[in-house]
């Protein structure tokens, strides 16, 4: 049992490296562009988005969510999304409102406090899977050309890109940083509960510390990446118009993406009958 | 044609007391490679900014002068026109890249102005730096030289006619520096572009370079034929700049009278093998000469590896497998250097003996013991590891808080007394109130190594500690390591600075693919063919040049060489 334990912390504490994470974002960026989803028009794809983003909220039928959530979590299964993000979905859920659902049941809840929690409960995971699907299913760049084209400023879409461009790097460094101050720190005994608390401590506090040679770091680097950019021509690229025509004309609605999009109607219509009928 | 002319130019940055730049005169003629040298901090980066613009358009401070490009001054230009005109990579290429992938980032460029064929463009220079084929991969799939590759692609897309390099091969192991100036070369000579670069590394000047302008104190010294400006030994040696090891061993044997007073020096070893094919090769009857590595040696084991298995997460698809098996010793008191091209598992190896990472499969003893239940806390007393990138060990304000950090936190004995003993052994008492990361190259390296030997370890691990850095600066990071030689017992350092290696090893390690593939005293590394052809590793030029003259010819340094063959003439 004992040993059971260690290994299961073990492997625990190893999900959290840095590593891991670093390597989950950019799965979950560019790992998966070869599915379907990801080969969408990501303008379809944001309407789509808007549709289960904010209907949901306003309609209260049982057959009807329960076909949304059906609909959106075969598409995240398609859109192959990495683990981490499941588990934080599942996470954020039930922190939501599965605990209410569990607590009600244990204080002898019946099917009526029960109904309008599990309703409430497929609105939330309804939405969030939607988001899961398209912001972690289509590529950074694709995503923010969608943005794009519906009128967000050229900035905010090379914001979202290059912050998938950095962040690896950034994690890689700030891994190295936190591995600096474990070799040369002290961390505390963590034998037994209080050791356990204090070993604790002293890993946020390395965390918080780690963050000043980090941010160092970075400006030190993004100095040379700001004057790559202005040769690049990227201040001229934010005011010109052709630039965007240049930037969207890559973007077309093709036969999949109309399949797609009638294969959602369809099914969503077949609920709808469902509702009324039932 | 002169593409470039720069007429009595002085530049000072803002803020700065003296102008980096002192009325500098430069003319630089339509299709030259040209070689940029001179000492750190004399003005080569800022030189090259003013050419394409960067300053004075996007770096203020006072200019006075006149660069022309194209016989159009740069101040009445903006810093996208001459874009077009003069393109530029930088020392840190790696933070020059902004797109997620190899097309994308070729051809950002040209479709930010707004060039209807930016892709087709972007193609091009990617055929043009041979990356054909890769247009699709993410940028972290690309290897150090493929990456600098690529930036260069980014520079080539808007079709310049001249490309500035500032360093392209200073952290590259030799078979990616032999890519990329095969590159460049063809560049200049298929294409017509002007090449401009800053180099330390005068065996590539002396093979790929037509001229080589050395600067000093801000102002231009000569400009001369690469062969000429090889030959200026002691000028060059005045301004830390170190010519070919031939050109050297040459004019050191001048200077001995064991060459002719006419003899013209060679700067590569084609023309080597003309000038010293005279002299007569008695390595064998020397009897002072002894390789390091055939010392008795204490036979007791501090690290082994058994059977030891490690894999990486990939963002696609299966898990890497970085080791498979792996089984090696490391005896008390060995001075080993672990070598091996890129990519090949060295920064992990090392990881593994400090127990950051753990093996999937077998285990590690340290001293007899395995480490796999031990926290990497507890083994840092023993051993030490210091990093590739200085920036990342300075996790304090101060490098005298850095250095003392370690010891501060365990509660070391006399701990403020040995920091200072530490800042006065590695020369930083002056600096140590300074950021690490402020510190120039050399001074980093330094201050690194003092954090790494602070707790005193047993074993020390050093991951590339020459690399990046000029001459000049490497030749003190030798010195201090020969320092330490005796301070810390096992010393374990990756590398791929075969000088490095020659001078300071008594093991060579070689991995390949990670697998140990040779393992041995230098004679047994570099004499081996096979060894070489597999990994891609280059001994030193002048053990290359000893190879040509008499292939039972071991000599590693100036010095060997010059005792191997210098004792008279036929």
């Amino acid at each position: 049992m004992e040993k059971m334990m260690q290994k299961l912390s073990d492997n625990i504490l190893d999900k959290l490296s840095m590593d891991f994470l670093r390597n989950q974002v950019l799965k979950n960026a560019y790992g998966n562009d070869d599915t379907f989803i990801a080969k969408l028009d990501p303008r379809v794809l944001l309407v789509w988005y808007l549709f289960f983003a904010l209907v949901p909220w306003f309609v209260d039928r049982l057959p009807f969510l329960l076909g949304a959530f059906l609909l959106v979590a075969v598409t995240t299964v398609m859109a192959r999304v990495a683990g981490l993000v499941l588990l934080l979905f599942v996470v954020g859920v039930f922190s939501q409102t599965g605990y209410l659902f569990v607590v009600s049941l244990l204080f002898g809840g019946n099917a009526e406090t029960i109904v309008p929690l599990l309703i409430l409960t497929l609105k939330v995971a309804t939405v969030s899977l939607a988001s899961v699907t398209v912001f972690s299913g289509l590529d950074p760049d694709r995503l923010s050309n969608g943005l794009m084209w519906f009128g967000c400023p050229e900035r905010l879409s090379f914001s979202i890109s290059y912050a998938y461009r950095m962040l690896p790097m950034l994690m890689e460094e700030f891994q190295n940083v936190l591995l600096s101050y474990r070799l040369r720190g002290n961390a505390p005994d963590s034998s037994g509960f209080t050791g356990k608390v204090r070993y604790l401590i002293y890993q946020i506090r390395v965390i918080i510390h780690a963050f000043y040679p980090l941010m160092l770091n970075t400006a030190k680097r993004s100095r040379t990446t700001v004057e790559a950019l202005e040769i690049k021509g990227y201040r001229n690229a934010a005011v010109s118009p052709e630039v965007k025509k240049l930037k969207l004309a890559s973007l077309k609605v093709g036969y999949d993406d109309m399949l797609f999009v009638a294969v959602s109607f369809l099914w969503m219509a077949l609920t709808i009958l469902a509702t009324t009928i039932l | 044609m002169n593409v470039i002319e720069i007429r009595d130019l002085t530049y000072t940055y803002p803020g700065a007391s003296r102008p980096t730049l002192d009325h500098l005169n430069l003319n630089v003629e339509k299709g030259d490679f040209l070689a940029i040298i001179g000492n750190n901090g004399c003005g080569k980066s800022t030189l090259c900014k003013t050419m394409n613009g960067l300053i004075p358009h996007f770096i203020a401070g006072e200019f006075q002068g006149s660069v022309l490009v194209d016989q159009q001054d740069t101040k009445t230009m903006d810093v996208g026109r001459i874009a077009g005109k003069v393109g530029y990579v930088y020392q840190d290429f790696e933070n020059q890249i902004v797109r997620p992938t190899v097309l994308d980032d070729a051809s950002y460029a040209c479709m930010n102005y707004a060039m209807q064929d930016y892709l087709e463009r972007g193609r091009e220079a990617l055929r043009q730096c041979g990356l054909e084929g890769r247009e699709q991969e993410y940028i972290w799939q690309l290897s150090g030289g493929q990456t600098h590759l690529l930036a260069l692609a980014g520079a080539v897309s808007l079709e310049p006619d001249v490309l500035i390099l500032d360093e392209p091969i200073a952290q590259l192991d030799p078979k990616h520096a032999d890519l990329i100036y095969g590159v460049l070369k063809n560049l200049n000579e298929t294409w017509g572009k002007t090449i401009i670069v800053i180099e330390h590394h005068t065996e590539y000047i002396a093979d790929y370079c037509h001229h080589v302008a050395l600067l000093k104190d801000g102002h231009t010294e000569w400009v001369l034929p690469s062969d000429e400006a090889l030959r200026r030994v002691e000028e060059l040696q005045e301004c830390n700049i170190f010519p070919p090891q031939v050109t050297i061993a040459a004019h050191q044997m001048k200077k001995e009278g064991m060459l002719a007073e006419d003899t013209v020096l060679p700067t590569t070893i084609e023309a080597g093998k003309k000038v010293f094919d005279r002299l007569l090769y008695r390595g064998e009857i020397c009897t002072e000469w002894e390789a390091p590595g055939e010392k008795q040696k204490e036979t007791e084991s501090v690290v082994s590896f058994r059977k030891v298995s490690v894999s990486y997460r990939a963002v696609k698809g299966e898990a890497k497998q970085i080791f498979r098996n792996l089984n090696l010793e490391i005896k008390k008191g060995e001075k080993i250097a672990l070598i091996g091209s890129n990519g090949a598992g060295k920064s992990t190896l090392m990881k593994l003996m400090t127990g950051l990472i753990k093996p999937s499969e077998g285990e590690i003893l340290l001293k007899g013991k395995g480490i796999r239940d031990t926290k990497p806390e507890a083994l840092s007393k023993m051993i030490s590891l210091v990093y590739q990138n200085p920036e990342e060990m300075f996790i304090k304000d101060s490098i005298e808080r850095d250095i003392a950090f370690a010891m501060e936190a365990r509660n070391t004995e006399n701990w403020q007394e040995r920091t200072k003993a530490l800042l006065e052994q590695f020369r930083l008492t002056e600096l140590k109130d300074r950021d690490g990361r402020l510190l120039s190259g050399g001074q980093m390296r330094r201050a690194s190594l003092a954090i790494g030997i602070a707790l005193n370890p047993e074993i020390l691990l050093l991951d590339e500690p020459t690399a990046n850095l000029d001459i000049a600066t490497r030749k003190e990071i030798m010195r201090t390591l020969n320092e330490m030689k005796d301070i810390t017992e096992t010393v374990l350092i990756a590398t791929h600075d075969m000088q490095l290696v020659c001078e300071w090893a008594e093991r060579i390690i070689v991995l390949c693919q990670g697998e140990v593939i040779a393992d041995g005293s230098r004679n047994e590394i570099f004499g081996n063919r096979r060894v070489l052809e597999l990994t891609g590793i280059r001994p030193p030029e002048i053990f290359d040049m000893g190879k040509v003259l008499n292939p039972g010819a071991f000599c590693y340094t100036i010095q060997e060489f010059r005792q191997q063959f210098g004792c008279g003439c036929l």
